[in-house]
């Protein structure tokens, strides 16, 4: 009680953890709150997928330096670069992607057009259905389940306090600064930072600040060891697919289908027709797949407003209070836009923009 | 649209949907089994024409012509990977089975899955040879086979007892018993057991039945370690304290080809789990339960629970609390009072556990555990990968998972689950309660990609429209 | 009921399957890993990582120990029925 955080972090995720890293390096006292484990939200249950096929134009030059930054975390969080190859099996997919994957390449992502045969021939169990392809030599993946591992380690080695278990339940004034609740314990801070995720609705709320924040429930499935089918990632020209088969020999099968359930009711559940469209489509990719078994279907939860923009900076223009949330493609970015959340903080220039979440936020475009 | 659909056909199971039927309600009953009698009264298999029959064997056929009887809508050898609630619409079932229906629906679902076995990992016991006791009994129950070669038995309880008898009615060979048990722990239970004479008797018979054969019984004595290159040549056998730790210079080596051991029993509960239902902690059931009330009916609206998944109370009580599922679930759809009278229910839930006091895990049992065992048998997690992730940070069952890997392989950490919570437990001083367990996830066993659904045409998955970049 | 228990079960009719190119006899109906035990075969796979021999041992389709390869397909030996001239394979992982 009578410790005065000169901020509090509110979500143990990517966001959070890479924040208060580089608030506590420049010298702030940082407290990480979180509901509870840390990385086990969005942060670890994601596909783990590192491919700048499927990072928003916009997002693209945060999405490189992010990449860089998960290529540094290397072994200790599971990185591979395999190269990754995004597919179109019909002429109108085929189209979405010269015109998609054309404005990514000008966005500075290294991807090239292959042809069909040149994808079969690497990748000679993919279907012979393709249609157009595009490759990025710097797609890879890393292994989500380990964020909550890593980022503990890193908050203990830099001394960063942590609290888990701790599910805020109300933020009041207090002084200069706030006081966070959860029960009836309290932490109190100078600063606030909301970074949790499908969760800052409500925690803004409790602030007074309405968002329009919404959370997408993204379903996530895993097989067993499997005989090797693929190196690559694949993706599908609508995003839909997304699969990668691990050292191990399990093949985690994503792409952003529909489960059920909010944030507030807890941790999300599959949604069983879309989830076997999900397993059938992966099939179609790699008809092999059939007669291997799927041991675990999850889903996590994905933030994001209607321009499916981050929201990065002060909150309600509040000198005290700030957000980060709502990053398209979050996994990758999430170790670098927090770097820069941290320097916005301390009062430093960052090196690329921040995205204000005072601006008119309209139903975007979704290119 | 069933009205009830009820998932595992043993004893609980058959009695819920009996009533359920003869009450007028639509039912399906499921069952992984070819036929219905669950582990306990387990069908024997479909290459046994002609064989004697036991008083318990009996029972399940009982149990199987009562069912037959009665025209209930069965599937067998079918599994269920996922139970999903469809707003105010009932349920809908995932099926993987021999026949076309891959899902079903329904009002209310009755989870009647029973027990699933507790192991405390040992040097070793990864090792081609070593089988559950429970599993064991499977065995044996279904194909009329022994372990084979040399068997030591070891375990909690009166499975031990039961296990050594039978591989001796069998033609196999037990060279040693093992209960971690001491007389004086039987002893204490036995004004309550007097209450069940006939499984009393039963019990003594099988202690008679192997001292006049000679077998040593050894008591307060587990498996220390298991030995062997490539299966089991024997195993390090260790005296135990009141509290099942082994005693130092105590041990003594015993050749053999198999161990059976376990240590008692826990509900199963991964179903009630997927369904969202509330459980809590109540090691005198067994472990995790869902919370029930006097029916079996669980926090979730249209989901039961009854027989040992809803706490180990053993085949004497599941009958009856099938029973009272059934019951739940009529009042609940015709909404009527059934005004069925009560049944000596407490007199059989002290019986069971009596039996299930005799398997509490008791503190000792995590020092048979050396660093270099392996605990996730899937993924080959040790003990000290497990410590090193607690002592690092890790809080809860789902931080301790995702670091590790444990109980991320195909069995879905049902034989982990309970060590690593009790490594949680010793190194946090955390309850189990605050422990928790993984998050529920379908499938609930490993599923066939392609047995999920028919075959699609690609122009006619629902594809819905380009997900925003 | 001793004199009825060890009076002589009847079974059904001896087949033949394969399992990495061994021939075992089985009854016709019982599972694998009924009909391996038999034979004395309980080392059924080599568990992925420290690549030791693992066999069944939960004997209900819980613990995934005993999965061979039927028909390119992971199977549980404890819950698949044998048949006459069916191969079976050890599993090999990446």
């Amino acid at each position: 009680m009578n410790v005065i955080f000169d901020i509090a972090v509110i979500g143990g995720g990517i966001m959070g953890c890479g924040a208060a890293l580089r608030l506590s390096e420049g010298g702030m006292s940082a407290v990480v709150l979180e509901q509870s484990d840390i990385g086990q939200g969005a942060s670890g249950v994601n596909a783990g997928t590192l491919s700048m096929q499927i990072k928003r134009v916009k997002l693209m030059s945060y999405a490189i330096k992010g990449h860089e930054m998960w290529e540094e975390m290397g072994d200790r969080i599971g990185f591979h670069r395999t190269g990754g190859y995004t597919l179109a099996f019909s002429d109108k997919e085929a189209d979405l992607l010269h015109e998609r994957m054309t404005m990514k390449k000008e966005a500075g992502a290294n991807i090239e057009f292959v042809s069909p045969d040149k994808v079969i021939s690497s990748e000679p169990h993919l279907t012979k259905k393709i249609i157009a392809a595009s490759y990025c030599p710097d797609d890879g993946y890393a292994n989500s389940s380990l964020t909550g591992h890593y980022y503990r380690s890193r908050l203990k080695e830099h001394d960063v306090s942590y609290m888990e278990k701790f599910g805020v339940t109300d933020i009041l004034e207090h002084e200069d600064g706030w006081k966070i609740f959860s029960g009836t314990k309290v932490v109190v801070a100078k600063r606030i930072l909301l970074a949790a995720g499908g969760w800052c609705k409500k925690l803004a709320g409790m602030v007074g600040v309405d968002l329009p924040i919404r959370a997408r429930i993204n379903t996530v499935s895993v097989t067993e060891r499997a005989p090797l089918l693929f190196s690559s990632i694949l993706g599908h020209a609508t995003g839909l697919l997304t699969m990668k088969q691990k050292e191990n020999g399990t093949i985690l099968i994503g792409g952003g289908w529909q489960g059920k359930g909010t944030p507030e009711q807890g941790r999300g559940q599959i949604d069983i027709k879309n989830l076997i469209a999900n397993l059938q489509l992966a099939k179609f990719v790699i008809p092999d797949l059939a007669n291997i078994r799927v041991v675990r279907s999850w889903t996590g939860f994905e933030a994001n407003v209607p321009d499916f923009y981050p929201l990065a900076g002060k909150l309600a223009n509040m000198d005290n209070a700030f957000i980060l949330a709502c990053v398209r493609g979050g996994y990758t970015i999430g170790p670098y836009i927090s770097k820069l959340m941290g320097d916005f903080i301390l009062g430093k220039e960052t090196e690329m923009p921040l995205f204000d979440p005072s601006r008119d936020i309209i139903e975007g475009r979704l290119i | 649209m069933f009205d009830v659909v009820v998932i595992g056909a043993g004893p609980a199971g058959v009695n819920a949907a009996i009533d359920a039927h003869d009450q007028g309600l639509s039912v399906l009953l499921i069952d992984e089994g070819r036929d219905a009698g669950g582990q306990v009264w387990r069908p024997k298999s479909a290459s046994i024409i002609k064989a004697p029959v036991t008083p318990t064997e009996q029972k399940g056929e009982h149990l199987r012509e009562r069912l037959r009887k009665s025209n209930i809508k069965r599937k067998f050898e079918t599994r269920v990977w996922h139970i999903e609630k469809c707003g105010d619409d009932g349920w809908i079932i995932g099926l993987s089975g021999p026949d076309d229906e891959k899902q079903v629906r329904s009002k209310a679902v009755i989870i009647a899955t029973g027990a699933q076995e507790r192991v405390i990992p040992v040097n070793g016991w990864t090792l081609p040879g070593v089988l559950g006791l429970a599993g064991t009994t499977a065995l044996m129950k279904e194909n009329l086979l022994p372990p084979h070669g040399r068997s030591i038995v070891a375990g909690t309880g009166p499975l031990v007892f039961y296990v050594a008898s039978e591989i001796l009615r069998l033609g196999g060979t037990v060279t040693a018993i093992l209960t971690l048990n001491s007389k004086l722990d039987w002893f204490k239970e036995l004004p309550t057991m007097i209450l069940k004479p006939q499984l009393l008797f039963q019990g003594l018979n099988w202690v008679l039945s192997l001292y006049l054969k000679r077998i040593p019984i050894y008591w307060r004595t587990g498996i220390k370690t298991v030995e062997g290159d490539n299966a089991v040549e024997g195993a390090t056998i260790t005296k135990v304290d009141k509290n099942w730790a082994p005693k130092q210079g105590h041990e003594k080596y015993i050749p053999c080809e198999s161990v059976c051991y376990g240590q008692g029993l826990m509900p199963e509960i991964s179903a009630t789990r997927l369904t969202g239902a509330n459980h809590h902690y109540d090691e005198k059931l067994g472990g995790w339960v869902p919370t029930i009330d006097e029916l079996g009916r669980t926090s979730e609206k249209g989901i039961y629970a009854c027989g040992d998944n809803a706490g180990i109370l053993g085949v004497t009580v599941a009958p009856i609390s099938g029973k009272r599922a059934a019951r739940a679930v009529i009042e609940d759809l015709k909404g009527e009072n059934s005004g069925a009278k009560q049944s000596n229910l407490r007199m059989m839930q002290k019986f069971g556990r009596a039996m299930t006091a005799l398997s509490i895990s008791r503190s000792g049992l995590i020092k048979f555990i050396d660093d270099q065992t392996e605990i996730c048998r899937c993924e080959g997690i040790t003990k000290s990968d497990i410590d090193h992730e607690i002592t690092h940070g890790a809080q809860s069952h789902n931080a301790v998972k995702s670091g590790t890997r444990c109980g991320m392989g195909p069995c879905g950490g049902r034989f982990c689950m309970d060590t690593v919570a009790m490594l949680t437990e010793y190194h946090t001083g955390k309850t189990r309660e605050v422990i928790g367990l993984p998050t529920a996830r379908p499938p609930l066993r490993p599923v066939i990609l392609d047995t999920l659904s028919d075959d699609l045409d690609y122009d006619d998955l629902p594809i819905p429209g380009v997900s925003p970049l | 009921m001793n004199k009825d228990a060890t009076s002589p079960v009847q079974r059904t009719e001896k087949i033949s399957f394969q399992f990495d190119g061994i021939e075992v006899g089985a009854f016709e109906g019982e599972t694998i890993g009924a009909a391996l035990l038999r034979a004395r075969i309980t080392h059924l796979r080599d568990a992925p990582n420290s690549k030791k021999p693992r066999g069944m041992f939960c004997v209900m389709g819980v613990c995934q120990e005993c999965v061979v390869i039927v028909d390119e397909k992971f199977v549980e030996a404890c819950r698949s029925k044998a048949s006459d001239g069916l191969i079976v394979n050890r599993v090999h992982y990446v």
